[in-house]
């Protein structure tokens, strides 16, 4: 007994520091765990701009962008017949107000084509007060969520200045935040306390023992009285009357109702993209483990009519500039970009027309912290990713590239 | 004293202790029902109950009696056969929405701040008083199997319209036709359940225009119905009194 008493109050105490000395808050939404080919080869998502990092209750932020389905889309992760666009973020902290992809509205599922580049736009209205994580993201159904960057916004206010108001087409104006609440507790109340009623008949008499034995005696039929019987039909009649009651009512208030609406939205307009003029040949690619970085072979010819330079490595949402070609002026979360992890062996401008090879070693602590590094224990172990090239003028090319990838433990 | 003994010394002490038998036995009862029925109910029909945007004339309302006449049918027949009881199908719902109305407080509302107007469970309690006094009124199994049934079936869209007619007013949402239970579930973010998942208007019923609830609703009662009838047997089995008899 003295034992158990002890372990009792080691096991109270171990709880009580588990959970009040150190209970960090969740705050990411295991975009490192999700497989490193997944997001390597999937939805590329470029051009991200928030527009605020801080906010009031009932402001709104903008995210906008571009997202390419990639073409290398692997054979394990189904196709994005049907996906949505997402938002991760940690519970409703805001509100989606609007999300759009080539200017469509896009509350539902959508058909989106591999090979092509779609713009996006999400207006996301702030709801409770705090620090979150808000990410973009893309839900493929049979691939599960796509998660893309996240950037740290906060919230400022009360959440319970935040307002929702909504026009019907009925004329009538409501706040989506309490709208039909009262309705929904008293019709619950009520049918509680008329259930409650029915069982209150039957236990105010004994309910177990003595009822229990005198049907073991074979004296049942004693145990239902006429009045019981009368009750009964009583409580049945006033079920039914009730019902037909409340639901015409509720008809003659509601005439005008539609079902929910639902079915995949097809047809979503691709952005312009031009073509690109370099076109890239991997030769050959290795990761380095203890050394986090990726080295690439490439051989590089410019079919257009101006120099380029390699500016930026993206893969996965990490994005590897070249300082001397790119900088970043977008305010992209910093753990995300690499600013000067991009060496390439001879970045002098691509002349037109000129065919160069060249060694391309993308390094930086990302590999490790998102876990791109575990690209070698997945099951299509392929790399993938967007090249940007820079003309002297800034105009960009982009080139995508999908390759075996070699790791290197030495 | 010995064992063959009363424990009570007087009639009034018999009633007292069988009263409070009776008050443990209901409290337990209760708990019990509550924790086994909720299981029991998320793991079947889980996001139809969660959300309003999942609450169609389809399959929520096809779905939701049929998988949940499971445990009052059980229940109905443990406390008729044993104790005469008719409130088998009424403990069972009531249990079921207490367990549901605190998960869908303090878990939806409380912890992830989903409006309660989103996220309300439905109303059962019509379905079960008729489940429950049909059997009073017909002491018959097969009778409350057909009838019973049939009425918590049919019964459960009307019982619960009052409380989503007003979420399928409909709004002109930037362009698009939309219900304002389709609008909650699109401003209220669910990060893992994405629009797709949600099986809502699916089917083949397209040739009764508008009408589509009571065909879904007769079907319902009709599964109802046998669902009723199998899982009586279950309550038989746990209404059992071979180990009580044999000690």
């Amino acid at each position: 007994m003295k034992l158990l008493k002890n372990w009792s109050m080691v096991s109270l105490l171990a709880a009580v520091a588990a959970t009040s000395v150190y209970a960090p808050t969740a705050t990411a939404h295991g975009e490192k765990s999700q497989a490193a080919f997944m997001r390597m080869r999937t939805i590329h998502w470029y051009d991200l701009k928030w527009s605020k990092e801080v906010v009031k209750v009932n402001d709104t932020v903008e995210i906008s962008g571009k997202f390419h389905v990639f073409e290398g889309w692997p054979q394990t992760v189904d196709a994005p017949d049907s996906a949505f666009l997402n938002i991760g973020i940690p519970g409703p902290v805001f509100i989606r107000k609007e999300s759009y992809i080539g200017g469509q509205l896009v509350p539902r599922s959508v058909r989106l084509e591999i090979g092509k580049t779609y713009d996006f736009r999400v207006v996301l209205k702030a709801r409770r007060p705090g620090d979150w994580h808000v990410h973009t993201m893309m839900n493929v159904q049979g691939g599960g969520p796509i998660i893309g960057p996240g950037k740290w916004i906060t919230i400022e206010g009360s959440m319970s200045e935040f307002k929702n108001p909504l026009t019907t087409l009925t004329g009538q104006t409501i706040d989506l935040e309490n709208y039909n609440l009262e309705n929904t507790y008293f019709w619950h109340a009520f049918w509680y306390v008329f259930g409650l009623a029915w069982m209150v008949y039957w236990c105010r008499r004994p309910v177990f023992l003595p009822r229990f034995l005198l049907v073991n005696a074979g004296r049942a039929d004693e145990l239902v009285s006429g009045t019981d019987r009368k009750v009964g039909m009583a409580f049945a009649a006033a079920t039914m009357v009730i019902v037909v009651f409340a639901m015409s009512t509720a008809n003659s208030k509601y005439p005008i109702t539609i079902p929910l609406q639902a079915g995949t939205m097809r047809g979503m307009k691709p952005a312009a993209e031009e073509k690109s003029v370099v076109a890239v040949k991997v030769e050959d690619a290795t990761y380095r483990v203890p050394g986090r970085a990726m080295r690439m072979k490439l051989t590089m010819t410019n079919n257009g009519d101006k120099a380029v330079r390699l500016g930026e490595f993206y893969t996965a949402s990490v994005r590897f500039l070249n300082a001397d070609a790119y900088k970043d002026t977008t305010g992209y979360p910093e753990d995300l970009l690499a600013e000067d992890g991009l060496e390439v062996s001879d970045n002098s401008p691509l002349a037109p027309g000129e065919t160069r090879t060249v060694e391309v070693q993308a390094s930086d602590a990302a590999w490790e912290v998102y876990r791109l590094a575990d690209i070698i224990y997945d099951p299509d172990s392929r790399f993938a990713g967007l090249l940007f090239f820079f003309d002297a003028d800034g105009k960009r090319t982009i080139t995508q590239i999908d390759a075996p990838l070699i790791p290197s433990f030495m | 004293m010995s064992s063959l003994n009363s424990a009570v010394r007087s009639h009034a002490e018999a009633v007292s202790v069988s009263r409070t038998i009776d008050y443990i036995g209901l409290f337990v009862f209760f708990f019990v029902v509550c924790g086994s029925y909720h299981i029991h109910a998320m793991l079947t029909m889980g996001d139809w109950d969660f959300w309003s945007d999942w609450k169609d004339r389809r399959l929520w309302v096809t779905v939701t009696p049929i998988v949940l006449v499971t445990f009052p049918a059980a229940v109905q027949y443990f406390l008729w056969e044993r104790f005469r009881q008719p409130w088998g199908a009424t403990v069972c719902v009531l249990s079921l929405l207490f367990g549901e109305w605190i998960n869908r407080y303090f878990n939806f509302w409380g912890w992830t701040y989903f409006p309660v107007n989103f996220v309300f469970p439905a109303i059962l309690v019509p379905g079960a008083i008729l489940l429950d006094t049909i059997l009073l009124l017909s002491a018959s199994y097969l009778f409350t199997a057909i009838i019973g049934a049939m009425a918590w079936g049919l019964i459960f869209y009307p019982g619960n319209w009052p409380i989503i007619a007003p979420l399928h007013v409909p709004v002109e949402y930037n362009g698009m036709l939309m219900s304002i239970a389709d609008i909650q579930g699109y401003n209220y973010v669910r990060t893992g359940t994405p629009e797709y998942i949600r099986m809502v208007e699916k089917g083949t019923l397209r040739t009764f225009g508008k009408d589509v609830a009571p065909v879904s609703a007769f079907f319902s009662a009709f599964m109802s119905t046998l669902i009723y009838f199998m899982w009586h047997f279950v309550g038989r089995w746990f209404a059992t009194v071979r180990f009580i008899k044999q000690s």
